[in-house]
């Protein structure tokens, strides 16, 4: 899932998270694939950001958890002490598919 | 070498330059050290300083502890979290505050590394999963006493980092013959934390060596890992631990029951991008 902001939100984008007002009222369920319609809702409510399933966005400075493409991106350059060792190889292998699964 | 420690370690504690903590926590302590103390008592010493109470309301009611609802009294925060956990809040924000603007990172990597923890506890199944979260938020706390009491040495840490490519637990130990995690333990000792923040923070790096609370220490090695794999934050450096097979060993988990706990943290780091340990936002 990835957190974007609402002017990257596209029909068809499925919610990962409902949206809510700050009291915890929910406007949108989760799970509901976003419209055109819904999305002028959006803004007209005044809603920032949006969570959505896959990772449908490449965001600059996508905040830590929200990216797992970016660990991808990351995980050789966060190993590179490990490189000859069997048990952090073992890891970063298991990590690496971890994060491709959860791209898709 | 040993004169050098030495030398470090009475600059590191000159009580008069430590960060000062609220006065209430003083006060707190004895509380804690009477069997009669009750919650209310605690919470009216806390009241009395609105500042504070505003910033521990506000960190109760953050991701690291993701309580359904919204606690609105001291008095409850106290009934729900204990007073260990309120305690060690407090200690955190007052030490980081100090330091926001040059240790947004490290305070970053802090809350990270007290998600982790939390998750952590949860899926192996403890009881009182905020007691690992606050250790967790504590964990690097000799980072920041050394760079308040000794910033001419953590400019050359810094900067061993940069050039060499060092781990800062290893700069750490080549400019002061010691790391954080020494200061962790002397600074536990100094303010009297409970003894299971004291083995959590003073041996996450080799929690093997955790004398009565291993459980904190293994807990806190796995989540400083994780916060640094999903580069929550900055702890110094962009490398990652290694990751000791006894600590996944130590509580029977293995790489699958990771998937778990990496979807939920993924999840829960979503919602804490922007908390501070002050109260201006």
């Amino acid at each position: 899932m990835q957190k974007i902001p609402l002017s990257y939100a596209k029909p068809a984008m499925v919610l990962a998270k409902p949206v809510t007002r700050n009291d915890g009222t929910v406007l949108i369920g989760q799970d509901t694939e976003l419209s055109n319609s819904i999305i002028n809702r959006l803004e007209r409510m005044d809603i920032n950001e949006i969570v959505v399933q896959g990772e449908p966005v490449e965001l600059d400075n996508d905040s830590a958890g929200g990216s797992f493409g970016k660990r991808l991106q990351r995980i050789d350059h966060l190993f590179r002490k490990h490189e000859s060792d069997e048990w952090m190889q073992q890891l970063k292998q298991f990590l690496t598919e971890y994060f491709k699964s959860r791209t898709l | 070498m040993q004169d050098l420690q030495t030398e470090h370690k009475g600059q590191i504690l000159a009580v008069k330059d430590l960060p000062t903590l609220p006065i209430v926590l003083d006060e707190i302590s004895k509380l804690l050290e009477d069997e009669n103390a009750s919650p209310e008592q605690v919470a009216k010493i806390i009241s009395r300083d609105q500042v504070l109470s505003a910033k521990v309301l506000k960190m109760v009611n953050s991701p690291i502890y993701g309580f359904p609802r919204r606690i609105n009294t001291i008095q409850h925060a106290i009934v729900l979290l204990g007073l260990n956990v309120i305690r060690g809040l407090i200690i955190s924000t007052s030490v980081f505050e100090i330091m926001t603007k040059s240790m947004i990172g490290l305070w970053e990597h802090s809350v990270g590394c007290a998600i982790a923890c939390k998750i952590l506890a949860k899926e192996i199944g403890f009881k009182e999963p905020e007691e690992f979260a606050v250790t967790g938020l504590l964990h690097d706390i000799g980072k920041v006493v050394i760079s308040i009491q000794l910033p001419e040495i953590k400019n050359n840490i810094e900067s061993e980092v940069e050039t060499h490519d060092l781990t800062f637990f290893d700069a750490e130990k080549q400019q002061m013959g010691f790391a954080h995690d020494r200061v962790n333990a002397w600074l536990a000792d100094h303010w009297n934390l409970p003894l299971t923040t004291r083995e959590g923070i003073a041996y996450h790096h080799r929690p093997g060596s955790a004398q009565y609370y291993p459980d904190y220490a293994y807990v806190v090695h796995i989540g400083d890992f994780l916060a640094r794999l999903m580069e929550v934050g900055s702890g110094g450096d962009d490398h990652l631990p290694y990751l000791k097979p006894e600590a996944l060993n130590h509580f029977g988990l293995e790489f699958k029951n990771l998937e778990n706990i990496l979807d939920s943290y993924s999840e829960e780091l979503l919602e804490v991008s922007g908390l501070s340990p002050t109260l201006d936002e």
